[in-house]
């Protein structure tokens, strides 16, 4: 067996690295998740494997357009979407198009035919907006609505 | 090396003691917990049930309730349902296992938070069902309330939590039909 030059840096490194692991976990550095469901079509396809991150949250407060997991009672099985509005903004649908405090926004990766109108809700300080990118299913059939901060764990990176 | 011989015997009949006390008396964490999975395994049934199995399994599911349980069941699109009672549950159990071909229950989530006179529980839950048949699972984040009783940890409470809470979506299911199921 192969363990370096030194044994004791050998064993020094991989403590390091078993350390970084673990904490990379417990702080959700790094998460592999894979998508169900047809909600954020057609960006993310049922089946698909990809990471969330909660690193980049650590620099800055989550913003308009992540995709991140929300976590329910756990993070084993979490919600997938698109933050669409942010704390103490009104958000709205009208003839399918979001309107952040009244004005419409652009959505490029939005490519599916929607037909939702819904209210005005206004967030709270500590809320954020969020839905799936597949708007061509029934409102009723989408889960999507305002999230508080805290159950967001992290943001898709690949 | 006598005292290191004597200190290996002691470190090792105290993880025993410890071991020992954790089996015989295990914590209301782990008691609930494990009520928890057992619910979860006897409501889940296949298509191959028969029908002294499914009275048995109905009574069984009833056992896990205190009598005088509120079951509080709201899935926007899916499932609107109250229960009021162990008969109640006994009854909605059957009846599910009457007209679904096959139900796969899984917990992949218990949070639990116990009082501090370990007298009662609330236990939030990610509940994960696979109806038989149907393709997609139905995901979703529930509280129990456990009570201790001379029976053992009965729950009191069920209802579901909306972990994204939308009065516009409140809005157009007014507009929609709900779909019913026990």
């Amino acid at each position: 067996m192969v363990i370096g030059r030194n044994p004791k840096v050998t064993l020094v490194r991989a403590a390091v690295l078993v350390v970084i692991c673990v904490l990379g976990y417990h702080f959700n550095a790094l998460r592999h998740i894979r998508v169900e469901g047809i909600s954020m079509l057609p960006t993310y396809q049922d089946g698909s494997a990809h990471f969330v991150s909660a690193v980049p949250y650590w620099l800055h407060e989550p913003r308009r357009g992540d995709v991140v997991s929300i976590r329910l009672a756990g993070i084993h099985v979490m919600y997938l979407k698109r933050i669409v509005g942010l704390p103490g903004e009104t958000v709205e649908f009208v003839g399918g198009r979001v309107k952040i405090n009244g004005r419409v926004l652009d959505e490029p990766y939005e490519e599916l035919f929607c037909n939702w109108t819904l209210p005005p809700e206004k967030l709270g300080p500590d809320e954020y907006f969020v839905v799936g990118d597949n708007r061509a299913m029934p409102p009723e059939n989408h889960t999507f609505g305002k999230v508080e901060r805290g159950r967001i764990v992290g943001k898709i990176i690949r | 090396m006598k005292n290191v011989s004597s200190i290996i015997l002691l470190a090792a009949l105290v993880a025993l003691g410890v071991w020992l006390w954790l089996v015989l008396s295990p914590r209301p964490e782990k008691i609930i917990r494990q009520r928890l999975t057992q619910l979860a395994r006897t409501a889940s049934f296949s298509a191959s049930e028969g029908n002294l199995a499914k009275l048995a399994a109905a009574e069984d599911i009833a056992a896990f309730f205190a009598t005088n349980v509120e079951v509080d069941i709201n899935v926007p699109g899916r499932v609107q349902h109250t229960l009021m009672g162990r008969a109640e549950i006994q009854q909605a159990a059957l009846g599910a296992r009457e007209r679904l071909s096959g139900l796969k229950i899984q917990l992949p989530d218990i949070n639990l938070t116990v009082a501090p006179d370990k007298q009662s529980a609330v236990a939030d839950v990610t509940v994960d069902v696979s109806i038989g048949g149907e393709r997609d699972s139905i995901v979703q984040e529930m509280k129990f309330t456990f009570q201790k009783t001379e029976d053992g940890w009965l729950i009191t409470r069920v209802e579901t939590v909306r972990t994204l809470s939308a009065a516009i979506l409140n809005f157009a299911l007014q507009r929609a039909p709900f779909i019913v199921t026990a």
